[in-house]
């Protein structure tokens, strides 16, 4: 059945990607269309995708090979959706993973222009830094201060009205 | 933490657009973060316009011209430290809300409640927001009094493309006419 999507090729046709660490994938054609990710796929039987690993790149193409049925959201529909952020249960378990994976994954959908997992991504470590303070969203990404106090001061006075309601 | 390009992280900040508090939280965590957050912070601040704290802020955004008007009431600004960044460039719509965080600042500030005052505060504020604010679309002007110097910034303003307005001092006419 059409859903909606403009996949030309047909179900059971495959090719196969090769991570930059040399790892074949064989993946459904469909996903290959789907997305952009292989701007340079020349429609052959093969690809390469540099910069993404193979650990990455499986992580990626099960995340694709999941939502391959999933209707094609056009722009209006992508920014009603970004704006909240709920998430389905298979995408939370799917990034439930340690820390540097869900970042390898924002930048493999980031660099293979695979929106809907990078605002997934996204959208998830959002979550992670709901209601926070400063000190403990530092701890938890492992990140360093580089205000000094006086301008770490200066920035919570002129802020701080956000803080109230 | 993996770094991740500033585009990736404005997705992750744009994500929290409602939530005030947690974006203030993540802004306080270091530089480049202030620098990616504090245009989604301050693009529409809706009901904390209401704040008394933000009202402070934008008073110390006022340039000499714009402070020229609230001499007379003995508010004195050179104490205070210039923001470090022009916040109010990133607004993009000035809440009814404003009118309110006017009436609790002079509240805080014991200044006695003076229609003149107010009025003067508000005149200041527009004209900053009118002059700073590069993305400003929409404009709240209800309760604010019809005055010539806003009237003609106003007019060369490019961006706006609502006001909103309800007095019977024929302002609302004006302004209309030179926007149509």
């Amino acid at each position: 059945m059409d859903n909606g999507t403009s996949n030309s090729a047909s179900e059971n046709e495959t090719i196969t990607l090769k991570s930059c660490d040399g790892i074949e994938f064989h993946i459904d054609a469909r996903i290959a269309n789907r997305y952009t990710l292989l701007n340079n796929w020349n429609g052959g039987e093969s690809a390469c995708i540099p910069n993404v690993n193979g650990k990455v790149l499986e992580k990626v193409l099960e995340w694709c090979e999941h939502h391959i049925n999933d209707p094609q959201l056009n722009c209006g529909d992508d920014d009603s959706r970004r704006r909240n952020t709920i998430i389905e249960e298979w995408d939370e378990n799917f990034l439930s993973c340690d820390q540097d994976m869900l970042f390898e994954i924002i930048l493999a959908a980031n660099y293979l222009e695979i929106k809907p997992l990078l605002d997934l991504g996204c959208k998830t470590v959002a979550n992670m830094m709901k209601s926070k303070s400063p000190e403990e969203i530092r701890s938890a990404f492992n990140i360093d201060n580089d205000y000094t106090p006086e301008e770490e001061e200066q920035f919570r006075k002129e802020n701080e009205w956000a803080e109230d309601y | 933490m993996i770094s991740l390009p500033t585009e990736c992280l404005f997705k992750i900040f744009n994500n929290l657009r409602n939530d005030y508090k947690s974006l203030f939280f993540s802004l306080l965590v270091n530089r480049q973060w202030c620098r990616i957050i504090v245009p989604i912070l301050w693009s529409e601040p809706t009901v904390h316009f209401g704040n008394r704290k933000l009202i402070k802020i934008f008073l110390l955004t006022l340039n000499t011209e714009e402070q020229t008007s609230l001499i007379p009431f003995k508010i004195a600004f050179q104490n205070y430290q210039k923001p470090l960044f022009e916040y109010t460039s990133y607004i993009t719509s000035v809440s009814d809300c404003l009118y309110n965080g006017i009436k609790n600042w002079l509240r805080h500030e014991r200044h006695e409640i003076d229609c003149r005052l107010e009025n003067a505060i508000k005149c200041s504020l527009i004209s900053m927001f009118l002059r700073t604010s590069k993305n400003l679309k929409c404009l709240s002007l209800n309760g604010f009094n019809y005055n010539n110097i806003v009237f003609e910034t106003l007019y060369k303003n490019t961006t706006i493309i609502s006001i909103h307005y309800y007095t019977n001092d024929g302002f609302k006419f004006k302004a209309i006419e030179v926007l149509v």
